[in-house]
């Protein structure tokens, strides 16, 4: 069989194994958002509403209904692609939560990208480094990156770029596609904070890596023919010792294009996380539910893309079909 | 050999980041088209719908009633006042009135106002299928039944109630009725569903979207009442080309906005907020007594709490007016009456606040049967104000021994407990309600037939009907003091606050100003 044919019939068997954990999922979520004490047809009217009027607005949502019936019924139409429709702003399910998407990917993607950069730079200097101010400082940076909550590093960089400076615009958000130096202007200070955040335990990670690579005698062998060190750290230590920060670097991407629901409040982001928040808060079930399925569905593509990855750093991972 | 960097370099990489900066802020859109004027203010959640009256909260009434007009609504003082009527007369039993109809006045799309649109717009109210939220006011329920709504003629609307009914006009002005809005047929298509409101507003609706903004237009050909600005009513003169209201969840970023100057004004401050915001030149404070109702809610079916000398003891622990500061940093007015401070029914009998007397309340405690069983009080982080309350009634309690003990819920689960009366004792919040009949309404009915009323007292209940029977504000003043009297003996609550609104805006916004209905009016205001 040819490597491309073993490659398909791998994605083929990962897909079709992530349909019993998003059936599962979807029943976890389903079930938990229910269980949660509060009903959306009251937070939505308030707390003057009048009983008649809860039980209407019930009875309008469906949530009248057996909740095994709910479920079925959600599932047949989610399987069709049809997530339902929010109870609080009647708008169809699916449309709201890829045009949300768009946002959190959109900051995601670049954080995750600059912070893995950031990551791997420090990570191989430290190792290089090894014990010396150059890396003790890279740890206690990376440290510190790790320690601070993203809220308050948010607020102190657009306190610090919005108000004292005026750099940057603290509120709002316009698409890229609309006005690209708008929109970047809007998305700097949020890819920042989490670019920080988040690379604190990548560069942790690619440090640690290093290390353990030096160490080997290949590495070893590499500087005693005489290749200079640049290239040795490059060329024979990054390949080897990248692995482990790519799994975490897939792990924190699959959990924050979930929602990064802290930073989009801080910048007034229209994303995912944000929506997820205030439907929980609403009790917005068709909104939950069809917002976690997604983000299930996330987690199972990122991690197979990871794992579609690692044969191209290292020859000895093949996949197997 | 390792490069250092010379000078001349570092000044030029300052000098690409302050390029690069300067890019980014230029890229940045344009608050307004050149000479444009456009009043940016905070909205803290996304409004809900154009629906006015339908699907709604306070932010979309506050947005909405900039868009489309009642017949009547709340002047500044809290009556009611004309708006689209003209005027109207009422028929001698009290059932019928008629409202005629102000002359000149045009829709958004051009349309004139005609009563046939009013017709059309009561109409479609009174059908259940709209879920209007003030249907069971008039369906029977409530004060009285519309039987007919008919259009005798192109100006005049007649409107027959099966019983006279002093609170209609008032109920007919609600703000979370959504002033009971005329609006233009077109703005439901063919089958009936929602499209966008067309009413007949200072401002018409430009642009929502979702979860980011929604833009207001000013409507050139909009009819003002002559005189100042008065409540809902009058003077609602559009001094801006566009509003445009942000979402803006997070207090702290809004309050940078406003700082930086990308916002001009900012509503509903919280008080802990307003120290910091004092200390810059170019923000101005707006602070207004509301009338909405913070309270210390009890369940009298509770095992414990039923006595009412264990009720009245524990009111007997509480400093009112030093909890009263204590939360809202001195903003809000400490009141132990149903009926809020800003209301003009609240006279000098409302206005006593019993001193804390801990040996009374020791002894009432004891007589009771009182022995140190924790009572759990449910309060919410998402109105810190509530959670702040509960934490200084949990201390004051202790002083006479009272333990009590608190449980945090999210909002949600805490109206679900209040809905269905499943708590010991919670610190709850009442929206602004400009009539005393209906903060009373609030709290007061069956707990049989409607588990989250507070206060289930037949002689108090009679005497809400008799408050709604009557127009007569000496009268009424009347009723509301016995029931006061009535509310301090039973204690199925403490009535704490009546907190204050608080709005900042930037030094350049000029005619900003709050008022006890606690709704965000943008018409009248304006820059230097």
């Amino acid at each position: 069989m040819s490597p491309a044919a073993r490659t398909a019939r791998y994605v083929a068997k990962r897909l079709l194994l992530s349909v019993p954990t998003l059936l599962l999922a979807a029943l976890f979520v389903f079930v938990l958002i229910r269980l949660l004490p509060g009903d959306p047809a009251q937070v939505m009217l308030g707390e003057g509403a009048d009983p008649d009027a809860v039980a209407a607005l019930h009875r309008q949502m469906g949530l009248d209904r057996p909740a095994p019936m709910q479920f079925v019924t959600w599932l047949g139409s989610a399987l069709h692609g049809d997530l339902g429709t929010s109870v609080a702003t009647g708008q169809p399910v699916l449309p709201l939560l890829l045009q949300r998407f768009q946002v959190t990917a959109s900051i995601v993607l670049s954080a995750v990208a600059i912070a893995t950069l950031l990551a791997v730079a420090g990570g191989l200097l430290a190792a290089w480094r090894h014990g010396r101010v150059l890396d003790r400082a890279i740890v206690a940076a990376a440290t510190i990156s790790m320690a601070v909550p993203s809220f308050w590093l948010g607020l102190m960089l657009l306190l610090a770029f919005g108000v004292k400076l005026r750099w940057l615009p603290v509120v709002g958000y316009v698409p890229l596609h609309e006005n690209l130096g708008a929109g970047l202007a809007y998305l700097v200070l949020p890819v920042a904070t989490l670019a920080i955040v988040e690379s604190g335990v990548l560069t942790r990670m690619m440090r640690a890596s290093a290390l353990d690579v030096q160490r080997l005698e290949f590495v070893t062998h590499a500087r005693a023919k005489g290749a200079s060190e640049l290239a040795v750290m490059v060329r024979h230590v990054l390949p080897n010792a990248f692995a482990p920060t790519l799994t975490l670097a897939g792990l924190t991407l699959g959990h924050l294009l979930g929602g990064a629901a802290v930073i989009e409040t801080v910048f007034t982001l229209p994303g995912l996380g944000r929506l997820v928040v205030e439907s929980i808060l609403a009790r917005d079930y068709p909104v939950v539910q069809g917002c976690l399925l997604f983000t299930a569905l996330i987690y199972v593509l990122v991690n197979l893309a990871i794992d579609l990855c690692y044969p191209l750093l290292d020859p000895r991972v093949t996949v197997v079909g | 050999m390792p490069r250092r960097r010379g000078p001349r370099r570092r000044a030029g990489g300052l000098r690409a980041w302050a390029a690069l900066a300067a890019a980014l802020t230029l890229a940045a859109p344009p608050a307004a088209v050149a000479g444009e004027t456009v009043l940016r203010a905070r909205l803290n959640a996304d409004i809900v719908s154009t629906d006015p009256g339908v699907r709604r909260d306070e932010n979309t009434d506050a947005v909405l009633l900039h868009v489309v007009e009642g017949l009547v609504a709340y002047r500044e003082d809290l009556s009611v006042g004309p708006l689209l009527a003209a005027r109207w007369d009422v028929s001698r039993d009290g059932r019928v009135y008629s409202f005629r109809l102000r002359a000149g006045v045009r829709f958004h799309n051009g349309a004139p106002l005609t009563s046939a649109e009013a017709v059309w717009s009561l109409r479609r109210y009174l059908d259940p299928k709209t879920h209007w939220r003030c249907l069971h006011e008039f369906d029977g329920g409530g004060y009285a039944k519309i039987l007919a709504v008919a259009a005798p003629d192109p100006m005049t609307v007649r409107i027959t109630l099966d019983k006279p009914s002093p609170g209609f006009l008032s109920t007919l002005a609600r703000v979370d009725c959504g002033e009971t809005a005329i609006l233009h047929p077109s703005s439901v298509g063919p089958d009936g569903t929602w499209r966008a409101p067309i009413g007949t507003g200072p401002f018409r609706l430009a642009r929502w979207t979702r979860n980011q903004a929604i833009e207001l237009v000013r409507f050139d050909g909009y009819q003002t009442l002559p005189g100042p600005r008065d409540g809902n009513t009058g003077g609602k003169r559009a001094l801006v080309d566009k509003v445009r209201f942000l979402v803006i969840p997070d207090g702290v970023a809004a309050e940078a906005a406003l700082l930086r100057g990308d916002l001009d004004v900012l509503d509903g401050v919280l008080p802990i907020e307003t120290g910091e915001l004092k200390r810059h030149a170019d923000v101005r404070l707006d602070v207004h007594p509301s009338l909405d109702i913070y309270a210390l809610l009890f369940q009298t079916r509770d095992p414990l709490l039923r006595d009412p000398r264990l009720r009245q003891a524990i009111a007997l622990t509480l400093d009112i007016p030093g909890l009263a500061r204590a939360v809202t940093q001195g903003a809000a007015q400490p009141n132990r009456s149903v009926v809020p401070v800003a209301s003009a029914f609240h006279d000098a009998v409302q206005a006593r606040i019993p001193a804390a007397n801990l040996v009374q309340a020791r002894r009432l405690a004891a007589a009771a049967g009182y022995r140190g069983q924790p009572i759990r009080l449910i309060a919410n982080h998402r109105y810190p104000a509530m959670f702040d309350a509960a934490v200084l009634v949990q201390a004051m309690a202790r002083q006479a021994g009272i333990r009590i003990d608190i449980d945090t819920l999210d909002w949600a689960a805490q109206l679900a407990r209040y809905n269905a009366g499943q708590y010991q004792a919670m610190t709850f919040g009442y929206s602004a309600r400009l009539d005393p009949s209906l903060s009373y309404d609030a709290l007061l009915g069956d707990k049989q037939a409607d588990p989250r009323k507070v206060w289930d007292d037949p002689v108090a209940r009679s005497l809400l009907t008799a408050s709604r029977e009557t127009g007569d504000a000496a009268a009424r003043t009347a009723v509301f003091d016995r029931m006061h009297a009535l509310f301090l003996q039973d204690v199925p609550a403490v009535v704490l606050f009546n907190s204050a609104r608080i709005a900042a805006f930037r030094a350049n916004v000029v005619g900003y100003r709050g008022w006890p209905a606690a709704q965000q009016r943008l018409w009248g205001v304006g820059f230097r």
